[in-house]
């Protein structure tokens, strides 16, 4: 009877530790299976972060350019001292996008608009992209205007961000807006990114300007430059949000990569115990049957 | 001057138009660097009293 439960365990000693099972503690396979399924996503993981590294050079490049053409336009509101007299009819914009797996970016954006409707709840709301627009619409629902969706899928264009302003400044016409801010992400450094606000000026605002006689200028010319200077901000406020977008991308892929990396590394340890703790159990089967003999 | 503003069409459709028609004349090198920019595929919805309007493309080419 002995020789036959030693000759059957030897055979299952054959087929190896995979096959053994212990109560209570995960099987090898299980431990296994987990390990190879957290290496696919580190593997994931990764190439996402190149892809969003080399999308952060291209996108800071067009943030730089646009850059240029919203200074330009804020130039004449600074120098004009353009400011904002009591709004009663305030218009914010928020600046995001479609894309998830970006860190803290949309949440950031949402944060500071509800912060600033908090304070001024009768503002309308315009939301650029389907993520902030999903946040605020569980409390500001009545505020929203207008969504865009798919904005910059690309690349943030001037032509594009030109459409989207023109309907934004029909329907601030049509609510008899006053005022209007624009909350976005600026671009810090490839790391680190602070979501601020701008104001843009209305054609009112702008004609009230206290410096204005300083400017030679052309009947109808200053309407044209407010739809234009507004045009500036916002592709300004796009190209900067967009290029935050992507090196925040690239870090939250850097950091998922970097934990995939540590729970393989504690699996592979679990995985060898528990395979070398099965190895000593049958081992220690073996020696008491072989000794009883 | 203003014929545009006459009939009724704002500053930035003006531009958008007249930007189109210089893209389309273009030499073939520089058409497809700047046909480039002219992609988009966004859409927008109109809401009303907290409910999100029909997702409507906007179409360049349509201009009203």
């Amino acid at each position: 009877m002995f020789s036959t439960a030693a000759s059957a365990k030897a055979v299952s000693f054959l087929a190896g530790p995979l096959s053994t099972q212990t109560a209570g503690m995960a099987t090898l396979k299980e431990i296994q299976i987990r390990r190879r399924s957290v290496q696919n996503i580190g593997k994931i993981t990764k190439s996402m972060k190149m892809i969003a590294s080399t999308k952060v050079p291209k996108a800071q490049k067009i943030m730089e350019s646009a850059r240029v053409y919203g200074a330009a336009s804020n130039g004449l509101f600074q120098h004009a001292q353009t400011d904002f007299a009591d709004s009663k009819k305030p218009l914010v914009i928020a600046i995001s996008s479609d894309r998830g797996l970006c860190g803290g970016i949309h949440s950031s954006v949402s944060k500071a608009m509800k912060a600033d409707l908090r304070k001024n709840p009768e503002s309308t709301v315009v939301v650029l992209g389907q993520k902030v627009k999903i946040q605020l619409s569980r409390e500001y629902r009545d505020n929203i205007a207008l969504h865009f969706e798919q904005v910059a899928k690309t690349i943030p264009t001037w032509d594009e961000t030109a459409a989207i302003a023109d309907i934004i400044l029909e329907k601030a016409k049509e609510e008899g807006v006053d005022s209007a801010k624009i909350f976005y992400n600026k671009f810090k450094t490839i790391i680190a990114f602070e979501t601020t606000s701008i104001p843009t000026f209305t054609l009112e605002a702008l004609e009230a300007s206290p410096k204005l006689s300083t400017y030679e200028y052309d009947d109808g010319v200053l309407a044209n430059f407010a739809q234009f200077a507004f045009a500036n901000t916002l592709y300004w406020a796009v190209a900067e949000g967009n290029a935050s977008e992507m090196a925040a991308k690239r870090t939250a892929m850097e950091n998922a990569t970097k934990n995939a990396g540590e729970v393989i590394a504690k699996l592979t340890l679990t995985f060898n115990r528990t395979r070398q703790a099965a190895i000593t159990n049958e081992l220690i089967d073996i020696i008491v049957g072989a000794s009883a003999m | 001057m203003t014929f545009w503003k006459d009939a009724g069409f704002s500053y930035l459709k003006y531009v958008q138009v007249a930007s189109r028609a210089l893209r389309s004349v273009l030499k073939d090198e520089a058409k497809i660097q700047a046909l480039k920019r002219e992609e988009t595929v966004l859409k927008v919805s109109r809401w009303a009293n907290g409910k999100q309007g029909e997702l409507k493309f906007v179409d360049p080419k349509n201009q009203h």
